[in-house]
């Protein structure tokens, strides 16, 4: 009784875990089996097997939308990353105006992605942006931005840096502020210099709360989709169609429900085996096994 | 005595009976067992709906019915009303549909013919007259089912009537073609020459929808139906790598190389916008353009722009689009539907149209106000060469425009690559999803016999 003890305080919690989590991918797996259009009845729907997954398997669109999302995910990520961290060791310390810079870093992070969209949409414009305007004064010839396959890759890189590098800094500097002061003034005494103490220090006291940021960077890229819908639609061609909103463009735009799902279910299948990936490789909880 | 004083009341009381009948004949209102009803309109944020709103108010305080509009972007409509119209019991009234959604619509069991209502002799107006709506924009909205499923055809049925309907006609700057001694073209080859001449003066020539999918799609098609091409032949072939296709693809890519910044980007609303703003001296798309260069909020141009006929290359087509108005299978409050439907489509709401800044749909409207506007007359003209087969409005229409041109197109104009091949590799995908959906099933049954 005493083993089932803990099974049964944690039923509730697994209960709604499996209704509100497990019940929509189960759905959406049932329905990638069938060739199902909105405005019809689901029960009057076709049933396909598998037909969808192999022509997914051979989809050169689908092939195309995970690089897509691939280099979107490895730019964004990496100079996230980088930029966050140094951000959060700028400001870590008690100078003056540290709370209002970290006000202002964190704005991006409150606005909604809609919202983001619509914003560097009208910057990026290439006919009223400002930021061809300004380029103007440069005596830079106005570009294209959004019309241009590789400027709109940039412009949507560009985009996410300014929107996320703030949650990668907060994340960070909670962790810094949170390091024991005993270990930092040790490693000074030891005669650790400024560069030292950071590589040797303090980013390997906080590597799991790095790992963890990693992980839902990594997920929210796969996720990704207002921001990219709103400034460019996937587009210049199929430039910048993250995997989300490829499946949103197949499901609403041209009706293919049952095909949208299973790339969905794709969707979750790479993000799934990432992040047990990063899991296994950094495991975040290791040190914390015996707790 | 008694039994005489109540006969004579019973005289009196049939008197005033008949009386008071004589007056409720004399005053019948059509609309007064819909008093109180609330309708709910789904319809697109454009400026003619929202000129529209209006007009709307003045039904509300004409009949007693209520009316509340939900307003989307255009292009947003389509998943909305799907939604709603798939439910048991729908919210929307009245649906607005881009055309080329009729099929689709139609197809799944979506939309209530009209001939329900117009066999109701006391819901039709007799004035309402059908006859005087521009059959350009009657058919293409409204028809489906006659040939090929969306052209005019006795097997057709009437689901929508027209509001907000259009065809293109070409809007230029007089201004500065009269500064650079330019006149309006008639043809393609003209139209070419005018684009050029503008560009190397340094002026933005031609404005055009070219974002990926959908609006790329329909800045292409717009160049197609006059140069001779068509997207399938009689057998639901795609030859949109035909000469006639490649030819409308060079036009696009020239279009962008001599427009304004950003065409590559543009869907409806900026399309237009770089006219309105004065950064592009052609529109070549719907003659939405004349009342939007009106608007003072708008527009920067209004009294500036000339108007003529979509310049010819082979023959003369203009496209049939914009939207139509029906009610959902699904609706609780059909026949008050209808009434609305009827009275902003009507004689006297289609000139209240006009007044409002919004675009007519009846001939008679455009005649009584050719004087006033510049573009009506021309319009007019126009009509008869309005081509309702511009484009196929089949329900496969959405993956074939989005999926499959929309990509090519937007490659056209985005690269210098060769157009032939990006064509072929668009059709033969295109023929991939018409096999996939049956269109060659009887062509293959009728070689198997």
């Amino acid at each position: 009784m005493q083993r089932l003890g803990p099974y049964f305080f944690i039923l509730p919690a697994v209960a709604i875990m499996a209704t509100g989590l497990l019940y929509p991918v189960i759905q959406a797996f049932y329905l990638s089996f069938f060739d199902w259009k909105i405005g019809t009845d689901l029960e009057d729907a076709p049933w396909v097997g598998f037909r969808h997954f192999i022509r997914m398997a051979t989809d050169a669109d689908v092939l195309e939308s995970i690089t897509v999302t691939l280099r979107f995910g490895f730019w964004t990520i990496t100079i996230e990353m980088l930029l966050g961290v140094a951000l959060a060791l700028l400001l870590e310390k008690p100078i003056r105006g540290a709370s209002l810079f970290r006000t202002v870093f964190i704005l991006p992070l409150m606005i909604s992605p809609v919202v983001v969209g619509l914003i560097w949409r009208y910057l990026f414009d290439a006919r009223i942006g400002w930021i061809n305007y300004y380029l103007g004064y440069l005596g830079i010839e106005p570009q294209v931005w959004l019309g241009d396959a590789d400027l709109a890759f940039f412009a949507i890189v560009f985009t996410d840096i300014w929107q996320w590098t703030p949650f990668i800094f907060i994340i960070v500097i909670a962790g810094l502020q949170a390091l024991p002061s005993e270990v930092l003034e040790a490693s000074k005494i030891d005669g650790a210099n400024w560069w030292q103490h950071i590589l040797f220090v303090k980013l390997p006291m906080i590597r799991s709360i790095l790992v963890i940021a990693l992980l839902l960077r990594l997920i929210d890229v796969f996720r990704a989709l207002e921001v990219m819908y709103i400034l460019t639609g996937g587009g210049p061609g199929r430039a910048t169609e993250l995997l989300s909103l490829h499946i949103y463009n197949r499901a609403f735009d041209t009706q293919q429900l049952g095909y949208a799902s299973a790339i969905s279910v794709l969707l979750i299948l790479i993000v799934f085996s990432l992040s047990f990936a990063i899991l296994v490789i950094g495991n975040p909880m290791k040190d914390k096994a015996d707790v | 005595m008694k039994t005489g004083s109540g006969t004579l009341w019973t005289l009196a009381g049939a008197a005033a009976g008949a009386l008071m009948m004589g007056a409720v004949t004399a005053h019948a209102n059509p609309y007064e067992k819909y008093e109180g009803t609330t309708l709910v309109v789904s319809w697109p944020a454009l400026a003619h709906f929202t000129a529209a709103e209006t007009l709307l108010e003045e039904f509300t305080e004409e009949t007693g019915i209520d009316v509340e509009v939900d307003a989307l972007q255009y292009l947003k409509l389509r998943d909305r009303q799907l939604l709603e119209m798939s439910k048991d019991e729908g919210e929307y009234d009245i649906v607005s549909w881009v055309v080329m959604w009729k099929g689709e619509y139609v197809s799944k069991g979506l939309l209530t013919p009209l001939s329900q209502f117009f066999t109701s002799g006391s819901l039709v107006d007799p004035q309402f007259d059908i006859d005087d709506v521009a059959d350009a924009y009657l058919q293409n909205g409204g028809v489906v089912g006659g040939k090929k499923g969306y052209m005019p055809g006795k097997s057709g049925a009437l689901y929508g009537l027209p509001f907000g309907a259009e065809t293109s006609i070409l809007a230029y700057r007089k201004d500065i073609f009269e500064e650079q001694g330019l006149a309006a073209p008639t043809t393609y080859d003209e139209l070419i020459d005018v684009m050029s001449k503008l560009h190397a003066a340094g002026i933005p020539a031609l404005t055009s929808r070219g974002k990926t999918g959908h609006q790329v799609t329909a800045g292409w098609l717009l160049h197609l139906a006059p140069m001779g091409g068509k997207i399938f032949d009689d057998a639901w072939n795609p030859v949109i790598n035909s000469p006639e296709a490649v030819k409308a693809a060079e036009f696009m890519r020239h279009t962008v190389k001599t427009g304004p910044k950003g065409i590559e980007t543009f869907g409806f609303g900026e399309a237009s916008a770089a006219f309105l703003q004065g950064d592009a001296a052609l529109y070549l798309d719907t003659l939405k353009i004349a009342a939007m260069s009106r608007n003072p909020k708008l527009s920067k141009v209004d009294g500036k722009v000339g108007y003529a006929l979509h310049p010819t290359d082979v023959r003369c087509g203009s496209e049939t689009g914009g939207f139509a108005m029906g009610i959902p299978a699904n609706s609780q409050n059909k026949d008050a539907a209808f009434l609305l439907i009827q009275y902003l489509t009507n004689k006297a709401g289609d000139q209240r149209m006009v007044e409002l800044g919004g675009d007519p749909v009846r001939i008679s409207t455009l005649m009584n106000n050719a004087d006033l506007f510049e573009d009506y007359p021309v319009v007019a003209e126009q009509l008869p060469c309005a081509d309702p087969d511009w484009r196929p409005l089949i329900p496969e229409w959405n993956e074939l425009n989005i999926d499959v041109l929309g990509q090519a197109l937007t490659q056209v104009i985005t690269t210098d690559d060769p157009i032939q091949p990006i064509m072929d590799a668009a059709n033969e995908k295109a023929r991939a999803i018409m096999e996939r959906e049956g269109y060659y099933r009887w062509a293959s049954y009728r070689e198997g016999n």
